[in-house]
Parts: C-alpha cells; structure tokens; sequence
C-alpha cells in the first residue's frame, strides 16, 4: 500500500510548508503601515495584478518571447499536474493511472520543455552569467519529477518511484529557486497593493 | 524603511571601512521588514526582462539584464538573511558583502540602472526588480560608497536647503526679476513671485534649476496662479522640490530633507504642499516622505498638474487651445506616473491647452524612462550610457512627429534637451506650466 513512501513524500511536503511559512512570516515582520494619504485602492491593485496584469498583452516579457514563455507555461502546467497526481496517490495508493496517454504524454511534453529550458540555462549568454547551481539543480529536478510522473501514468514505473522522486523535489523546494512558488504570488501581492494604493493600478490604458 | 524622526541627525556612515562593511549587512536587513525580500526570492533569473529595459535595449549586453543587476544584490543578501546562504553559500551563490564587492554593485544600481521600473510591471512572475535595485543603493549609502557627484547633491541639500547650493540672496533677486519680466510681459502689475509669505493657502515648491537656469516654467506658474486666484507662496531657503536622498538610497538623509520642507510649511502656515512638475520629487515628496518620516502629514501635498487641471475644470482659468498650435507630445516621468499614479491629469491638461496632442508609444505606466532618471544626470561618469540609453525616447520621439515635448519633469527635461541634440531631434521641450501658460486667455 505504498505506506513507507507516502509517510516520505507526507513528511517532505509538511517541511516544506513548514519552511515556507517561515519565510513567509520572517519576511513579513508584521507587515509596513503606510502613511502616505491614500489615492487608489489596494484591493483593486492586487486583483488587477492577478488578473490582467498577467496576461502577455499587458507583460511585455511575455509579449516579445512568446515561445519561451509558453515553454514555461507548459513546465507550470506540468508541474501541477503531477502534483495533483501525488496528492491521489497519498488519498488512494491503489488509484490507476487517470488518463495515461493524454496527460502522460503531456507530463512527457512538460519534461521537455523543462530539458529545454535547463539546456538554454547552459548556452544563453545572458543566463550563465547569473546562474547558480541551484539554477541548473531545480531545473534539473523538475524535469526528472515531470519525466517520472510521465511514466508512471504510462505504467512503465511504479508508484514508489514517483512518490519518492516527488519528496526529494518536496525537500529541496524551500531551500532554493523552487520556493517561487510561493514567493512570486506573494510579490505579486506586494507590488499589486503598493500601486494599487498609489492609483497607478489597475492600469491598462497604456497604449 | 521607516526613518523615525528621532535618528534623523544619526547621518554619515562610519569612516571605518569594516564599520561601514557592518553598516552596509545591516542595511541588508532592512528588506526584511518592508517586503523586498519577497521580490528577491520571487526572481527565476528567466531572463526575459532584457528587453523590458532601455539600457539593455541600446546595449545588449549580459551585464545590463535586469535579472543580472538584481542578481547583484540578492546575492549579498542570500549570505547573511537565508539559512541556506549562510550554511551553504556555493548552492544559492551567495557572496560575502566586503569593501570590493561595493564597486560592482555600485556599477550595476546606479550606473547602469535608472530605477525606472519598467522591469518589474513587465516582469514574467511579477518581481520588482525596482524594489531590489533600491535595497542595493540603501546598502551603498548604509556604507557611505554613493558615487561623489550623486553624494555632493544630497550634501548640498542638507547643507543649504537645496541642491544647487542657491544662497537665499539670489533666490530672492531671481525672484524680484522674475516678477518684473512677468509683469511687463502679461500687463498685470499685480503678478509676481511669492516669496516667504505666512498664511497663503499654496506653498509652492520649485526646482532650483527653475531657478538658477530656466526660469520660464516658475513664471509659467506664477503666471497661472495668478489667473486663477490662487493665494501661494515659497520659501527663500526651503523651496526644493528635488530629494536626491531618493536615487542615493540614503534613507536618513532622504528624511531630513522631507522634514527640513515640511517644518517649512508649518512654519508659513500653508493648508497644502504644490509640487511643480518633478518626477522623482513628487515620489519622494508624495509618497515616500510620510514614510521616511514615520508619521502621515498634516496637510495635503498635490503636484501642480492635479492643481492646474482643476483650476480649468473649475472655470478659474480660461484657455484657447489654439495658442499652441504646434504638434505636442508628452514624456512620462517614471516617478510620476509608474511610481506615483499621476497619469491623467496631464493628458487632460494637453488636450486641453494644444491643438494637436499626440501619444508617444509606449505611454503612461508602459513608458521608457528617458535614460536621466535615478540621479544619472548628476553622476557624470555614465555619462555616455546616460545618452546612449536615450537612444529608446529618441526614437519614440521622431515617431510622433512632435515639434514639442511636453514633460512635468526637470530631469527628464535636461535629459531630453542632450537628447534632442545627440539625435537631431528637432524639438522643443517644455514643462506642461509652460504650455498652459501660453494658452491662458488673460482679460
């Protein structure tokens, strides 16, 4: 039943939320009164900042790179389908694959253009100069957990596998760049509640 | 970070080199408390932003990456602020802050950033690489390593109440001329400068450039006040509208300068603070001062576009579009309108006062920085970057087919006025005061 595994991926994902959480709070400190008078609201600014403010049309990032940002698109949607798939698999150990070829060989796509993007960290001009081991390592990761997940729900591999692969990536994700996960909603949060408060969100007039 | 008021006068870092090194770590620590560590955990390093950013669009090279720049910072603050930083640096590339570390960060936030921000909006996951670059000048101020000519100006404004060093004496002969031009030119024998006078509803504070070297837009506005009525005054000493306590990272001493202006205006009893058309000084004045300060302010501080646009809402002046009948475009100051939300007031201000007001594109919060911002102006030895990076607004410029820009901002005006030059734009560059000025029907 799967019962050493998943008391290891159980236990990873609690000291990673454990850690999180830590940063989070040490991050937050109470929080920063703003005492300048108010001129927009704050609630706008963060709603507008996950909402428009994410789309290409409005990141021009996004915008001038379409291609790599839909191969990061691709790896973000990778990635939560294969948690999704830990999380029944800690619910039903014996569950079967859900839908093997379909979101198999899109865990397959995802664990290429995870590759694609570790290999581009090696050879961008732009990129090497700034990278760090933990660059390559969480890039590294995330496509043997996508590459993993793919054959598991192809039923090439076992459950075991997965879920012990899916708790080393688990471990590592506070210690590194993987702790983005919940650090870019929560800058998003900032900046949105900044500029919202200061009127200059929501935007979108901008031509 | 909040500066409370008691450790204003607690300025200068330490001589000592390790001290200030201490100094600089501690500095670090400041975006603990206000959330920039968010941002810098937030960054992927996806590399995307280059072209987000003017400096790296005129010279695209590794090194002007805003990721790069960032990258700067956050290593010295993955050191001594994350667990993994400090047990296992080689993982997160974390580095020692030491005394040769400053002059690399020094190159990547002042010399090749201008904090504009344009980055951060365009960021793919939504980091504030503005946020970051701040926190590495906050640690350069924190161990008194500033580049000297941007230092000399925060030096002058906290020695002599503005950063010209204009003695009173001069600033009220500038003044007393200024009055009579105004008079002579508008018929109005009742049109002057206001100088130190208690009790006026308006203080007005003005760039000292204003004062010193293009006096036109002080006029402009003394010409406007007079038409709608408006009972207004400035100071002889504290009269700057500029903090360049802002571009040097120097919180304290951005917090005397807010104090020493805001005393000011207790002192001649003013009910609101009008800002005249600055980018940088309307941020600081408007939204970081009461922050800097550690307390809200007693009364309101307003820019001079949100003033002007409701004296022609109101009906308190008259306008004929029709006196600037050339083609008119506006330059947005990132401090204004990305970092400070102005963005309307002027554009209804132009419509209102130019018969042809067309967009530069990109606008509002989208638009380049000219390549003046982030006190580039005053630090002579990025000089041709400063330029070279200007090379975006050059071209947005000869887009629109402009004879005049329009820009509420003084740097961004002497950065223009170098730009028209380096590449033959052909224009004229006013502040909007000017603009409405000239369009006032004055019976």
């Amino acid at each position: 039943m799967l019962t050493a595994e998943r008391i290891i991926v159980a236990s990873s994902l609690v000291w990673a939320a454990a850690l999180l959480t830590w940063q989070l709070l040490a991050a937050w400190g109470g929080g920063r009164k703003d005492y300048s008078a108010r001129a927009g609201s704050s609630a706008r600014g963060v709603l507008y900042n996950f909402t428009a403010a994410m789309s290409p049309a409005r990141k021009e990032a996004a915008r001038r790179h379409p291609f790599k940002f839909a191969v990061g698109m691709v790896m973000h949607l990778g990635v939560v389908v294969a948690v999704l798939k830990v999380v029944v698999l800690l619910i039903k150990p014996t569950a079967p694959p859900i839908a093997p070829i379909p979101l198999g060989g899109f865990l397959a796509f995802a664990a290429a253009a995870t590759s694609f993007l570790f290999v581009r960290r090696f050879f961008s001009k732009n990129l090497r100069p700034i990278s760090d081991f933990d660059d390559y390592f969480a890039a590294f990761a995330v496509a043997v957990y996508l590459g993993i997940g793919s054959l598991h729900e192809l039923n090439v591999i076992n459950a075991g596998t997965f879920l012990l692969v899916g708790a080393v990536v688990a471990f590592y994700i506070p210690l590194g760049k993987l702790r983005h996960v919940l650090f870019c909603p929560v800058a998003r949060f900032d900046l949105g509640r900044r500029l919202g408060y200061r009127g200059t969100f929501p935007a979108g007039r901008a031509e | 970070m909040v500066i409370k008021k008691e450790t204003i006068d607690l300025l200068r870092p330490e001589d000592d080199p390790q001290e200030a090194t201490a100094a600089a770590r501690a500095a670090l620590r400041e975006p603990l408390r206000d959330l920039a560590a968010y941002h810098m955990d937030a960054c992927v390093k996806c590399g995307l932003c280059g072209e987000t950013c003017h400096v790296y669009l005129t010279d695209p090279v590794p090194e002007n990456l805003p990721a790069a720049k960032a990258a700067k910072v956050v290593r010295h603050f993955r050191r001594y602020h994350s667990a993994v930083g400090r047990l296992a640096p080689w993982l997160v590339g974390a580095k020692e802050l030491t005394q040769s570390a400053f002059d690399e960060i020094v190159e990547a936030v002042y010399g090749r950033c201008t904090g504009c921000g344009r980055c951060g909006l365009n960021c793919s996951v939504g980091a504030d690489v503005g946020a970051i670059i701040r926190t590495g000048r906050n640690v350069v101020a924190a161990a008194a390593e500033v580049p000297p000519n941007l230092q000399a100006v925060v030096d002058n404004q906290i020695n002599t109440g503005n950063q010209m060093a204009i003695t009173v004496e001069e600033l009220k002969a500038t003044a007393a001329w200024l009055s009579e031009d105004l008079q002579l030119e508008t018929g109005d024998e009742d049109v002057r400068i206001h100088v130190d006078e208690p009790g006026k509803r308006v203080f007005y504070l003005v760039n000292p450039r204003e004062v010193k070297f293009f006096p036109l837009s002080l006029s402009a506005a003394a010409g406007v006040f007079r038409a709608a009525g408006e009972n207004w005054t400035m100071s002889s000493k504290f009269y700057d509208v500029t903090n360049y306590g802002l571009y040097s990272g120097d919180d304290p001493a951005a917090a005397r300068i807010t104090k020493q202006v805001m005393d000011e205006a207790a002192r001649l009893e003013a009910e609101e603070v009008v800002l005249s058309e600055c980018g940088h000084g309307f941020r600081s004045f408007r939204w970081e001062g009461p922050n800097w300060l550690g307390e809200e302010y007693p009364i309101r501080v307003r820019s001079i576009l949100e003033v002007m646009l409701e004296y022609i809402e109101e009906g308190r002046i008259e306008i004929d579009p029709g006196k600037n009948v050339e083609r008119v475009t506006l330059h947005d100051p990132c401090n204004l309108v990305r970092w400070g939300g102005v963005s309307e007031p002027q554009r209804k201000i132009l419509a209102a006062v130019a018969s042809d007001f067309v967009e530069m594109t990109p606008n509002r919060e989208q638009n380049f920085c000219c390549g003046g911002g982030g006190g580039m102006l005053s630090m002579s030895e990025y000089g041709d970057r400063r330029v070279q990076s200007g090379a975006v607004k050059a071209d947005q410029i000869r887009a629109t087919g402009a004879k005049i820009i329009a820009t509420p901002c003084h740097n961004c005006a002497d950065q223009l006025l170098e730009l028209n030059k380096k590449y033959s734009l052909g224009v004229e560059i006013q502040a909007v005061c000017e603009l409405v000025f000239n369009a006032l029907v004055i019976r």
